[in-house]
């Protein structure tokens, strides 16, 4: 999701208003007093009697009305005004001045914010753009205590403040809720106590592995009276590999990870060893210094390690395309703007992309630097295209340790047969029998290449027509000679086409080429072609009809046309002159195609009336074998030894190279003696190719040894380049070291360097945000100008250094977010509580909200029993409604059909369901997944009814409540335990006696239905692939089942609590 | 959020608070006949849980709905709506530089020695009191040339078709952005309660061979709340996924089901508080009475043979463009707000004779048949009907050229679309090419300004209808100055 303008042509840019600039300071200067006292009424954050905080109350109003065009962008800006940088807004030109801090009279902002004139207002009508009452008041106070700037907030260093003083501790249960406190005070508020252990556990468990407790678990919680009851939960599911699966799909949302390549054929792409990398280095604890350093430039890194190489498939894991016509040096711009942008935001909130065609409009962002930025990932050793292959290089191969044990295995047994076939060959002993012109005999005869039998080795391929190739006798159809013929009936073009005959008709001056057909008078086709096959199929004869038959260029040697059809009813020899189909001499005939356009023909005896000795000395004479090379143009073999035939050399080493070549591969005498060896060297590459496709693979980042080189593109246009940049950062930035080369490691480095203001900020606010729903900066993307004001501003601070400070420790800083009392709040809502705080962006109570996607799936299998919690690999298809891929995909695309997998696959955790970008599963985005085109660093979190149909009837989730049922009918004989047990499960809490009451109503109402229609039971009960219990009674089990269902569908149970 | 949006959902949060909320969670512990009141409430919330914004439309509406049928691959419009008889004299002649004026191609031609003039094969007739000028391939469209606006002007920049049609259809050639039926859906809302807003239908084709892809995105919400993405309505399977309840689940027991869920929900929201419980008690009740609206939608049994006939043979064989094409009618007097029909396979860069008609042969009676019955019901007026696709083809051919077969590659520089309905001025043609119906010579129209002219017919000032995304108010029709194309409109 961004706003890039890539090649986005035609006119300029629309400016939001046409004022003329200079002009604007000539116009009559005038006050609207009457205005003014109106305003004072209107206050917004600052309240009455606190200052102005220029970023917290200005900024973000001049932000958002002024800085388009009185801001930094260069080209746009309007009478060469800036409004963000201070010594111009308060300077004097031509008598004129914005700003006059403590004057109002003298400011002309003040004038042309409150002017009755419509062509004077400011923000100008045309924009859209109107500043509310409370906003001019706040402007108003601001020039009148002096109008101070600050640099925006985020851009600063942060500061360590000191705990806010509060005065009731006992809330507290560490530094985080001071700052949490202190504004609840402030706002007259007060938190709410802790949940209640079971909703805690439930919340805890959520939000660190992705999956609810076990009951065993909730009694062992419940049990554990001690103080630290709670730490050592939450230290237990730190250490649980479920962790780094929970924790990975955030980042997986953010460096927009997909299974296919995105963009038009968007064929599947392999990229799971990059996830795999993440739920480990996640699991593992990674520094998060580190986790960005491998991930941004862990192939540069000094002798990187396979690892450090997988991590760098970060930079691999935007949309790709191979779409035919498309234009290389459009999509390498397209790949590194990506790769910039979503850095920008993954990392440090900015939203460079909105400098690809111009200055950023809110942000010191200039085009140059974000080319300078774009610079840095420019340089990928890539194509263009991705080719529609799962490993586009540059990729990496994974062999596991056996694997790569085998391959070696392979290589040495490979080199040893190699060896032993060069001391064959050094042992024999070859003379060329010496040149040899084709030999002739004194008449022309008739050789025969297809009569009765398919020709010797050859392959018998239909192209077109009705039926498979279909031979006759004179019992079935018309023979000419033999046994059989040929007989083909078509509506279009159809073709039976022999082809690689291991006995080819080698053919000379003079010579003519012959086959036989009967036309079924009561079906003739419109037009009849011979075809020939030597190296290539250029070779065609056809009468009839010029059109019908499309192949060959018309009036050409490719398309002879031989005249009229011949006459039908009865057998007719075709003939064709082999010079006039322009076949050299020693031309060797390897294929036959007989073609018709529709009509009924039986085929038969085709040959060649030819004076050739049919003879192939090839494998004799290494003079024959060159000379018929060089006639056909030597198809099939390596490109070096085609080289050393056409070179035709005398250099010594050519020569011996060639005859090399010759005496291993074609020479009978060195045949006789090297088959067996070349049958053992056969086998052994097989096996190693067959190793070799099981080894899976991934992309990674490579730097291309030159760089591509990055420039300004105008409007940013792939080929409207302007100045040449080079790479480097924003200046608003600290600087990269000077001593180091700009690359992706120096700038990898520099994002994690402790002087950078963002990126601490940034990743802090991700986690506050993955633990509370929303971040302590609301606009998670963007802490530029336009982002919001944080909740907490001194809290975030607070925790982006002591982030910093820990080491980017993650796991400790996570687990300090869910040991706060605030993370631990009841999260009841009182309406008064809600009317003041909605969001609960004050964190007045504990954080509440619907679970995500994969957690609702993984829920569902979890509670049902079937989630199989196996570990990373190749990404799996689970359930998936027919149709959904098939509906959008390129017919030719190998995600085009979905093939569902089966037994264990379909059970897996939501992390592993192969996501397809341009079709992601449905159950998943309905649930508000995003495509993974984009970086996602916020989640949407809506509630639609399509939800509701997903969670009650996708087979997963009917599948899922079967096996719930199953459980509670298991657990026990006694009803109401039955259904205690199933609520546990769905929601960590036995249910109150209502509660119980009303899951019992349904239940009976359930069996009552299923007792009166069993079918209906057992169809109930047959939903998914694994078996239902033979054990239970279905009709009790679909009564289950429903009410499983219900438990699944319960409000409490869709929400973390 | 927008802050319309977020002062809006503030009051319909606290509205639902005090109006529903905790009163029906007092009737409920008092024992009351609770799943009706619960169906009561919550279908009031739900009716007004997807209102328009305030302030929409800008201005009184001419259309409030839009049917786009969507040619996905880009049809020729010289061999459709673009008559060039002069082109005739012409064939395998060289397109002069002049006209082609080194502009950018795709690599599939780029690299041809020749770029030859294919003359259209197909007789073009007048049609009408306007005698807007119709290929034989499109006989039974033209019949109602005098409902249509035909622009021969509309030009984009894109070239190849994946950023083709991401950029038509939601203003950027990248993905990432909200679908022009999101945008209507989060302007306008919607109409019906049973039913999404926008809804989407992928019918099959005729010229069974390989078709360029579509994409979720096209009718996907981007940076929009995932709520006002387009729904398929589809042909295999649940018409609209996971409608149809389980095997062996039927709507009593459904009922049953989402009565206990109710109850239990209210139970939690009495103990919580959250506003949000409610909102998922509504969502169930909306489910449900989907569940019984799509069958209802679906089933034409009681469509009047006259009807079905204007939509030509097909229309009763689910899948096809015709039965879409009456799906849509169905959907528009349902309310939906926003109807979109992907007809892919118009993408003719070799033996266009051979697949062109067939591909025309599937829409062309079809849109005949919709407009016709729109006429026929009195929607028409209020109904916007878009018809075109991605980019337009080139004059020269691509690949073998014979007087009788060509093909033909990809054109950014104009092409052609209809238009119909509410808010249109019928029986016109707008726009000129040149002779090779290669250069745009008079009115040229953007595709943001084809976007611009459909908000406008729905009451929509495409410069007002924005979303604050990454600090920027970002809207369908881009950061350019686009106009409303006003000679077109009625």
């Amino acid at each position: 999701m961004s706003n890039t303008e890539i090649a986005i042509r035609g006119r300029g840019v629309a400016c939001a208003h046409a004022l003329s600039g200079v002009m604007l300071f000539h116009l009559r200067r005038f006050i609207c007093c009457a205005l003014f006292g109106l305003l004072v009424v209107a206050a917004a954050h600052a309240g009455e009697n606190a200052v102005v905080d220029f970023n917290r109350d200005i900024r973000p109003i001049l932000s958002e009305n002024c800085f388009s065009c009185h801001g930094p962008d260069e080209k746009k800006r309007k009478a060469k005004l800036r409004l963000d940088v201070r010594d111009i807004a308060v300077s004097v030109r031509e008598s004129v001045q914005a700003v006059k801090p403590k004057d109002l009279d003298g400011s002309e902002l003040w004038r042309r914010i409150t002017t009755k004139d419509e062509d004077d207002l400011m923000p100008p009508s045309d924009s859209n753009k109107k500043l509310t009452a409370p906003q001019i008041a706040m402007l108003r106070r601001w020039i009148l205590e002096g109008a101070e700037y600050k640099g925006h907030w985020s851009f600063e260093p942060p500061i360590k403040s000191g705990l806010p003083k509060i005065s009731d501790k006992r809330w507290v249960k560490n530094d985080i809720d001071y700052f949490i406190a202190a504004k609840l005070a402030d706002k007259k508020m007060k938190p709410e106590p802790e949940a209640a252990k079971e909703t805690l556990i439930r919340r805890v468990t959520f939000d660190l592995t992705g999956l609810p407790p076990t009951p065993e678990e909730v009694d062992a919680f419940l049990a554990d009276k001690k103080s630290d009851a709670y730490e050592k939960l939450v230290d237990r599911l730190l250490q649980s590999p479920r962790y780094g699966e929970q924790q990975a799909r955030y980042w997986l949302d953010a460096v927009r990870y997909g299974d296919t390549h995105g963009l038009h054929l968007d064929n599947e792409r392999s990229m799971w060893p990059y996830r795999d990398w993440v739920v480990n280095a996640l699991n593992e604890n990674m520094p998060f210094d580190q986790f960005t350093v491998w991930q941004i430039a862990g192939d540069l890194l000094p002798d990187a390690t396979r690892e450090q190489k997988v991590a760098s498939g970060y930079n691999r894991c935007n949309i790709t395309t191979s779409e035919g016509g498309a234009i290389d040096d459009e999509f390498y711009v397209r790949y590194a703007i990506d790769r910039t942008e979503t850095t920008a935001i993954n990392w440090m909130g900015l939203t460079a992309g909105c400098a690809v065609c111009h200055d950023h409009k809110f942000d010191p962002i200039s085009q140059k630097e974000f080319y300078s930025l774009y610079s840095i990932f420019n340089n990928n050793n890539e194509k263009a295209m991705d080719g529609g292959i799962a490993l586009t290089p540059p990729m990496l191969k994974l062999p596991s340790a056996e694997q790569e044990k085998q391959l070696a295995e392979f290589d040495q047994q490979i080199a040893g047969v190699k060896k032993e076939m060069d001391a064959a060959v050094a042992n024999l002993d070859y003379k060329d029998p010496g040149p040899h012109e084709l030999e002739k005999v004194t008449e022309p005869r008739e050789i025969i290449f297809f009569e009765d039998e398919i020709p010797v080795g050859a392959k018998a391929v239909k192209i077109g027509g009705t039926s498979e190739l279909e031979l006759v006798t004179t019992n079935t159809g018309k023979v000419f000679s033999g046994a059989k013929a040929i007989k083909r009936s078509a509506t279009g073009v159809a073709q039976d086409v022999f082809e690689n005959s291991m006995q080819p008709l080698i053919v000379g001056n003079g010579d003519k080429l012959f086959a036989h057909i009967f036309i079924d008078p009561a079906n003739p086709p419109k037009a009849i072609m011979l075809q020939f096959k030597t190296t290539d199929w250029n070779y065609r004869a056809n009468w009839g009809d010029e059109e019908a038959i499309p192949y060959g260029e018309k009036g050409s040697e490719k398309k002879l046309m031989m005249g009229p059809l011949p006459k039908a009813g009865e057998w007719v020899r075709l003939e064709v002159e082999t010079d006039k189909l322009a076949m050299k001499d020693g031309l060797r005939i390897n294929g036959v195609a007989f073609t018709q356009h529709g009509g009924t023909i039986f085929w038969d005896k085709a040959g060649a009336m030819t004076q050739l000795v049919q003879k192939d000395r090839s494998a004799e004479s290494q003079w024959a074998w060159e000379a018929h090379q060089r006639a056909e143009g030597a198809g099939g073999l390596p490109t070096e030894i085609t080289t050393l035939i056409k070179k035709n050399s005398t250099n010594d080493v050519d020569e011996k190279a060639l005859k090399n070549y010759y005496i291993k591969n074609v020479f009978s005498g060195g045949r006789i003696v090297l088959e067996p060896l070349n049958a053992k060297l056969k086998t052994l590459q097989d096996k190693r190719n067959e190793l070799e496709k099981q080894i899976p693979g991934t992309l990674v980042s490579q730097e291309m040894e030159k760089p591509r080189g990055a420039y300004i593109l105008r409007r940013g246009e792939y080929d409207q380049r302007g100045e040449e940049v080079q790479p480097g950062v924003p200046k608003f930035l600290p600087p990269l070291p000077a001593d180091e080369k700009t690359n992706r490691l120096s700038f990898a480095k520099w994002l994690v360097a402790p002087n950078h203001p963002l990126t601490s900020r940034v990743i802090v606010n991700r986690y506050w945000q993955q633990f509370f729903g929303t971040g302590l900066v609301k606009s998670a993307e963007d802490f530029g100008s336009q982002g919001e004001w944080p909740s907490h501003p001194e809290l975030l601070d607070w925790l982006a250094i002591h982030f910093m400070e820990s080491g980017w420790n993650v796991k400790a800083f996570q687990k300090l977010l869910v040991s706060s009392a605030a993370y631990r709040q009841d999260s009841r809502v009182t309406e008064k509580k809600y009317e003041i705080d909605p969001e609960n962006r004050l964190v007045s109570r504990g954080p509440r909200f619907r679970l995500d996607a994969e957690q609702i799936r993984d829920n569902a299998l979890f509670v049902g029993g079937i989630l199989e919690e196996k570990m990373g690999g190749r990404p799996v298809r689970p359930y998936q409604p027919e149709g959904i891929w098939e509906a959008v995909a390129y017919t030719k695309s190998d995600t085009a059909n979905y093939k569902q997998d089966h037994g264990d696959a379909l059970y897996r955790r939501s992390l592993y369901t192969l996501w397809k970008r341009t079709a992601a599963p449905a159950s998943m985005t309905t649930f508000d997944a995003p495509s993974r085109e984009k970086y996602c660093v916020r989640r949407e979190r809506t509630d639609t009814p399509l939800q509701a149909l997903v969670t009650m009837n996708d087979i997963q989730f009917v599948e899922a409540a079967r096996h719930l049922g199953e459980r509670m009918i298991q657990q026990s004989q006694n009803l109401d335990q039955r259904l205690e047990f199933g609520f546990r499960l769905v929601t960590a809490r036995r249910p109150s006696t209502s509660e119980k009451s009303i899951l019992k109503q349904a239940l009976q109402k359930h069996l009552t239905k299923y007792e009166s229609d069993p079918d209906s039971a057992g169809k109930l009960i047959a939903v998914g692939e694994s078996p239902a219990n033979k054990n239970l009674k279905s009709s009790e089990l679909a009564a289950y089942t429903m009410v499983a269902s219900l438990l699944l569908n319960l409000d409490e149970t869709l929400n973390k609590n | 959020m927008n802050p319309f949006q977020e002062h809006l959902h503030l009051l319909s949060r606290r509205h639902f608070f005090k109006s529903t909320g905790l009163a029906v969670g007092r009737i409920a512990l008092a024992g009351l006949m609770l799943p009706e009141v619960v169906r009561a409430s919550s279908s009031k919330i739900a009716a007004q849980a997807h209102p328009s914004l305030p302030g929409l439309p800008h201005f009184a509406p001419k259309a409030k709905r839009l049917i786009y049928l969507f040619m996905n691959g880009g049809p020729s419009q010289m061999d459709l709506l673009d008559y060039k008889p002069g082109m005739r004299k012409s064939f395998d002649a060289d397109l002069p530089e002049s006209i082609r004026m080194g502009q950018r191609l795709t690599t599939m031609t780029s690299g041809q020695s020749r770029f030859p003039i294919a003359p259209s094969k197909y007789e073009f007739k007048q049609y009408g009191k306007s005698g807007t000028w119709f290929s034989e391939l499109l006989k039974n469209t033209a019949q109602v040339a005098d409902e249509m606006a035909v622009i021969k002007s509309v030009h984009t920049e894109a070239i190849n078709h994946d950023p083709a049609v991401t950029y038509i259809q939601t203003g950027r050639q990248i993905p990432g952005n909200a679908s022009l039926g999101s945008w209507l859906s989060y302007g306008l809302g919607s109409e019906c309660d049973n039913l999404p807003a926008f809804v989407v239908m992928t019918p099959s084709w005729s010229a069974k061979r390989d078709a360029q892809a579509l994409y979720q995105r096209l009718w996907g919400s981007g940076f929009l709340p995932t709520k006002h993405a387009g729904v398929s309505l589809r042909a295999k399977g649940d018409p609209v996924l996971f409608i149809k309840d389980p095997p062996g689940v039927d709507s009593r027991t459904r009922r049953d089901m989402l009565d206990a869920l109710a109850q239990l929900n209210l139970l939690e929201h009495k103990k919580i508080g959250d506003p949000e419980i409610n909102t998922r008690i509504s969502q169930y009740e909306m489910a449900f009475r989907m569940q019984s609206s799509v069958p209802d939608l679906t089933d034409i049994s009681k469509e009047s043979k006259a009807t079905l006939e204007l939509y030509g043979p097909e229309a009763t064989t689910p899948g096809t463009f015709s039965h879409s094409a009456l799906m849509a009618r169905r959907l528009a007097e349902r309310g939906v707000r926003c109807i979109e029909i992907f007809h892919r396979e118009w993408d003719h860069h070799t033996d266009l004779p051979r697949d062109l008609p067939l591909q025309c042969r599937d829409v062309d009676r079809a849109s005949y048949g919709l407009i016709t019955d729109l006429k026929n019901r009195g929607m028409l007026d209020e109904t916007l009907v878009v018809w075109g696709g991605e980019f337009g083809r080139t004059v020269y051919c691509q690949g073998k050229l014979t007087k009788e077969d060509y093909g033909r590659d990809h054109h950014p520089r104009c092409f052609s679309m209809w238009m119909a309905g509410g808010g249109i001025k019928g029986g016109m043609t707008y726009g000129e090419t040149d002779d090779f119906s290669y250069n745009v010579v008079k009115d040229p129209v953007h595709i943001s300004e084809i976007n611009a002219t459909i908000l406008h017919c729905l009451g929509i000032d495409h410069r007002k209808l924005t979303f604050k995304f990454q600090g920027l108010d970002q809207r369908l029709t881009g950061v350019e100055e686009r106009d409303v194309v006003k000679g077109i409109l009625s």
